[in-house]
């Protein structure tokens, strides 16, 4: 269980990005975060990675506090796959290789090889592991990046905008992937997401993000109208079909 | 091709004279050649050749810039300073191939140069670190100060040579030009010493490295200490430039053309890149330094110039070539 209790935190003192974030996700589940541009979303996210540190409050998973844990320990429960993703001139086998950095320093152990060339199996990336990952398209780089997530055998996995760059067949590809992970392999996917209906799709949990703080959060009941106009300024309408949803939105004055 | 290297020369000895002068039985002039002048600059070529190149692409990789070399914290501006400073105010001396005679004519120890210009070097190097250490050692802020630092260093340097006499101009710019002559067994030693150090370390940390090509978060995700392994590495790779540049003076476009040719031709995986890296770096160097010397009519020609005219039109085929698909 993914628990984030308080969380505190600005760039300028004074003016506070999050200010007390708490929120619960279980182990194994998808939760999907939303909110409008600069609602502390990618702020959130690279607190729970290690990559800033918050003013107050804790990050816990399974009782224990990311905050107080080293580098390496760290490395081992989060893993993230950021919006931007830039490899450098190295192979695929390379980059997925650099996801095990914490687990040894100059030459990898048999078992941290056995992970990566599992790890590519998984992600079906075998064909293309010694080919430079620019010369990959953005569905395969993304999955490059799941996949250098994965070898850190992480258990909980964060993806900031993971379809942001992708056409509508490669995001479905990573979203089946990320559930895939998360159903299979336990591991708990709290990933970002600006597509309502996307987000429906892809999520089990779902947290509406809104001035530094969750609005509200919950399962596919979550998704109301007055919640959408509440959160984004827009109106929408939610229909149904063969039981599932989906949102239209609609300018104000059509409403 | 170091040993071939240690055949070419201004002084015309043939290859059986310089293989009797290395056994230590040819004329006295001849063994001191080989012995006290090509050896030493012979080691100078390859201990340099590999500490720029290596810490050219170290700063590349860790301020996440192609165009960042061994002397983006203004290292090299700092040196020449520094040298400025020794030659023109208290008439330091410096070693020199080309004989010239303000250089000599001194007195002085003919490291006070190479001393001062390393104590402005190591200055620079801790002041802009120390500056960076308040923004996180972020990318962008080390080459800004880097360049404003360096741009300092140059206009100290112009108005000390403006005040300076003909002779002691000449003698600043002179010891401006790179000239791997200046090298003994000590400077070689001082140099080894560093780049040594530098190397290893480099080596170690290289999976940390392949890790920062993903950018800052993600090497934070993945266990990495980044504040801490920029912070060893702009020290170790500036220290590198300090000490060969305060030996040997300027010597540009290794630690910039170099990296980027390995890069290229062997991809990025560090463990790889650094070795290739060194030893690209050690022939460039001593290819140059061996042309410089075959070309100056008696003297040697600045090696700086002749490293940008070597390695400048390969990097430019690469770039546009074959390998420039990668």
């Amino acid at each position: 269980m993914l628990e984030i209790r308080n969380l505190v935190f600005g760039y300028d003192r004074q003016n506070p990005v999050l200010k007390g974030v708490d929120l619960e996700l279980e182990e194994g589940k998808v939760g999907i975060l939303m909110g409008r541009n600069g609602a502390g979303k990618t702020t959130l996210f690279k607190i729970i990675t290690g990559v800033l540190k918050p003013d107050a409050g804790k990050i816990l998973f399974d009782g224990r506090d990311l905050l107080q844990m080293s580098r390496r320990e760290r490395a081992g429960i989060v893993a993230y796959v950021p919006q931007q993703i830039d490899f450098g001139a190295l192979t695929v086998y390379q980059t997925v290789l650099a996801g095990r950095v914490s687990y040894y320093n100059i030459r990898p152990s048999k078992a941290d090889l056995e992970v990566v060339e599992n790890v590519l199996a998984e992600m079906d990336l075998q064909d293309v592991s010694c080919r430079n990952v620019q010369e990959l398209s953005g569905g395969e780089r993304q999955k490059v990046a799941i996949a250098r997530a994965l070898a850190q055998q992480p258990r909980v996995l964060v993806f900031d905008e993971p379809t942001g760059n992708l056409d509508i067949a490669n995001e479905l590809l990573i979203i089946n992937e990320a559930k895939k992970i998360a159903h299979k392999r336990g591991i708990t996917v709290f990933s970002s997401i600006h597509d309502l209906n996307q987000a429906m799709y892809f999520g089990d949990r779902f947290f509406f993000m809104k001035d530094g703080r969750i609005r509200c959060s919950g399962g596919p009941e979550v998704f109301e109208e007055n919640i959408v106009r509440d959160i984004y300024g827009v109106f929408a309408k939610i229909v149904e079909n063969d039981g599932e949803k989906f949102i239209h939105y609609y300018k104000g004055d059509k409403q | 091709m170091a040993f071939v290297c240690l055949f070419v020369g201004s002084s015309h000895m043939s290859v059986s004279e310089c293989l009797r002068a290395l056994a230590g039985k040819s004329t006295a002039a001849n063994n001191r050649i080989i012995w006290n002048i090509r050896i030493p600059r012979v080691l100078a070529a390859l201990i340099a050749g590999a500490g720029l190149s290596v810490s050219g692409l170290i700063m590349q990789t860790n301020l996440n810039n192609a165009m960042a070399s061994p002397s983006t914290l203004g290292v090299s501006n700092a040196a020449v300073f520094g040298a400025n400073l020794s030659i023109i105010v208290f008439a330091g001396g410096f070693l020199d191939t080309m004989n010239i005679q303000a250089t000599f004519d001194t007195g002085f120890n003919p490291f006070s140069t190479s001393l001062m210009a390393f104590v402005f070097s190591v200055a620079s190097i801790l002041l802009i670190l120390g500056l960076c250490r308040v923004r996180s050692f972020s990318p962008n802020i080390v080459v800004l100060a880097g360049i404003a630092m360096g741009s300092v260093w140059t206009a100290a340097t112009t108005i000390l040579q403006f005040y300076a006499t003909d002779v002691g101009l000449s003698a600043a710019v002179i010891w401006t030009f790179g000239d791997l002559g200046r090298a003994t067994y000590r400077t070689d030693l001082i140099m080894s010493v560093t780049v040594g150090v530098g190397i290893l370390t480099f080596l170690f940390l290289s999976r940390r490295y392949d890790a920062l090509l993903s950018g800052d978060a993600v090497a934070i995700s993945v266990g990495v200490n980044v504040r801490v392994l920029r912070f060893v590495s702009l020290l170790l790779s500036s220290m590198i430039t300090a000490v060969c540049v305060s030996f040997l003076g300027i010597i540009g476009f290794v630690g910039i053309i170099c990296p980027h040719i390995v890069k290229k031709i062997m991809g990025q995986e560090h463990l790889w890149s650094i070795t290739s890296s060194a030893l690209a770096g050690s022939l460039l160097l001593l290819l140059s330094d061996t042309l410089s010397r075959s070309m100056g009519n008696g003297s040697a020609l600045p090696v700086g110039a002749i490293t940008s005219l070597l390695g400048a039109p390969f990097f430019i085929a690469i770039i546009f070539g074959k390998g420039g698909r990668h």
